[in-house]
């Protein structure tokens, strides 16, 4: 469990976050999600105990991170797109972290060969590509077999089996119960397989919640036989109804209802859409509502 | 604490630039121990002093160190696990490079420098902590040498580089200096160790 509580980091007179609360649960996968320069990383950094919070706290399973008893045993992090020394071999940056971390040499191995970088073992990372560092930094968070995953940009330099690779195994980490807190500025590859979601802008919390909650039924988009007679019994029971072109789009009615309504009122209906939103739409709505 | 100090010295034995280092500064120690006990003791502080700063800077300018306080958080049990994995190294690079001084009958000279080597090592490691950035430290050491300690305080002792020069043949009052300066350096690193890391 992941609790942010009223966070705010001030840099000058600057706020790069304010009152920033939200919680990522165990079993889900929470996006926080935000344009660069919005705050993520800052947040994340001060969960990491690597920034100090001006003000607020940022608890991992109910502590501080630095109050963790041997915290990469509890928290796994991806951060800054896959740190590490460009003259060194995959397998050796990953041996130094177990080392650090107190794991067996066995679980370099293993490691490497379940992020697929086994062959790569001893190429020195300065000549990984953006993915394969990505895919270092990833087994070098799960060394300590966490509960709770921390990734910033992960997506950034994965390709398509990349990203559906990482997708899989954050599924997988949150099926089993884990908390996975990720984020990302690619709204459209989240949207994918994220639980919850928290939208900051500008250092500030501008929308969470369930993405089922948040995405919801925007409109109907319907296209039936007498249109008129349609847009009269949709209407009548109250709802908003904008004709537009041969559609009736139609606001307020869930697409079961509607589609009783026009069984009563002996309308055929050749089509009725459920329009839902996108997370890009979302965040732009909210964006442009502050 | 251990698992820093072992972390710290397979990672610097197998990035290739750190060997180097090690090398080449042993290598210049050696050559100038032909010369004259002085010199090679002189280098060898160098040598020590510049292998602290190259293997601590190294997190610093790529970040790793970001991983390394996600292992161990509390900063100051990593900065005295750093001081102790570039003592090792800097007493390594004393011992090894004054080959030549131990076998030309000096075995006094050479036990002193191998013995205050690894202070000039934990001296590196704390001014890394503060500047952080390698060329920055490099640079501004290798202009502290020359003015202030060669040409204003003729390699005297007071200043730390001509202490340890002075200490390394035997002289206690130096090594106190040289203790002193080191000592000074703590606060400020320990205050250095707890600015924020920037990220990229």
């Amino acid at each position: 469990m992941i609790e942010i509580r009223d966070l705010t980091k001030t840099y000058g007179k600057i706020d790069a976050v304010r009152d920033v609360t939200f919680t990522a649960a165990p079993g889900r996968v929470t996006g926080l999600l935000g344009l660069n320069g919005s705050g993520k990383s800052t947040t994340l950094r001060i969960l990491l105990g690597l920034t100090r919070p001006t003000r607020g706290a940022a608890l991992i399973n109910g502590r501080r991170y630095r109050e963790l008893d041997h915290p990469v045993r509890h928290v796994g992090a991806v951060i800054e797109q896959g740190l590490s020394h460009p003259g060194q071999s995959g397998y050796a940056r990953l041996r130094t972290q177990a080392l650090l971390g107190g794991f067996p040499r066995e679980r370099v191995g293993r490691l490497l060969e379940y992020v697929g970088l086994e062959d790569a073992a001893t190429k020195r990372t300065g000549d990984y590509s953006l993915g394969m560092r990505q895919r270092l930094a990833v087994a070098t968070a799960l060394l300590g077999e966490p509960s709770v995953l921390v990734l910033d940009e992960p997506a950034n330099g994965l390709d398509p089996p990349g990203m559906a690779w990482l997708r899989e195994l954050l599924l997988a980490h949150a099926a089993g119960g884990g908390t996975v807190l990720i984020s990302s500025h690619l709204l459209a590859e989240l949207e994918h397989f994220v639980d919850d979601v928290v939208i900051i802008g500008r250092g500030r919390i501008l929308a969470s919640g369930t993405l089922a909650e948040l995405t919801g039924t925007a409109r109907l988009r319907v296209r039936g036989a007498d249109m008129e007679r349609l847009a009269k019994a949709f209407e009548h029971q109250g709802a908003n109804v904008v004709p537009e072109g041969p559609f009736l789009f139609v606001s307020g009615l869930s697409p079961e209802e509607a589609g009783d309504i026009a069984f009563a009122a002996q309308v055929p209906v050749y089509e009725l859409v459920a329009e839902s939103q996108n997370l890009e739409d979302i965040f732009m709505s909210v964006s442009e509502a502050r | 604490m251990i698992a820093v100090v072992r972390s710290e010295l397979y990672r610097s034995v197998s990035i290739m630039s750190s060997w180097l280092a090690l090398i080449g500064f042993a290598f210049m120690a050696a050559l100038f121990g032909w010369f004259s006990r002085e010199a090679w003791s002189l280098f060898a502080g160098l040598g020590a002093f510049g292998i602290a700063v190259t293997v601590t800077a190294q997190h610093f300018q790529h970040r790793t160190m970001v991983l390394v306080y996600l292992n161990h958080p509390h900063r100051w049990r990593v900065l005295i696990a750093q001081c102790f994995s570039a003592a090792l190294l800097g007493t390594l690079l004393a011992a090894v490079s004054g080959v030549a001084v131990l076998l030309d009958d000096n075995a006094a000279h050479y036990r002193s420098t191998v013995l205050v080597a690894p202070v000039m090592a934990v001296f590196g490691t704390l001014c890394t902590a503060v500047v952080r950035r390698p060329l920055w430290l490099i640079g501004g050491a290798f202009a502290w040498l020359l003015f202030a300690e060669g040409i204003i305080n003729r390699m005297a002792i007071g200043l730390p580089f001509g202490s340890f020069a002075m200490a390394s043949g035997g002289n206690t009052k130096a090594l106190l200096y040289l203790l002193a300066w080191t000592a000074a350096a703590i606060p400020v690193a320990l205050w250095a160790i707890h600015r924020d890391l920037s990220s990229d």
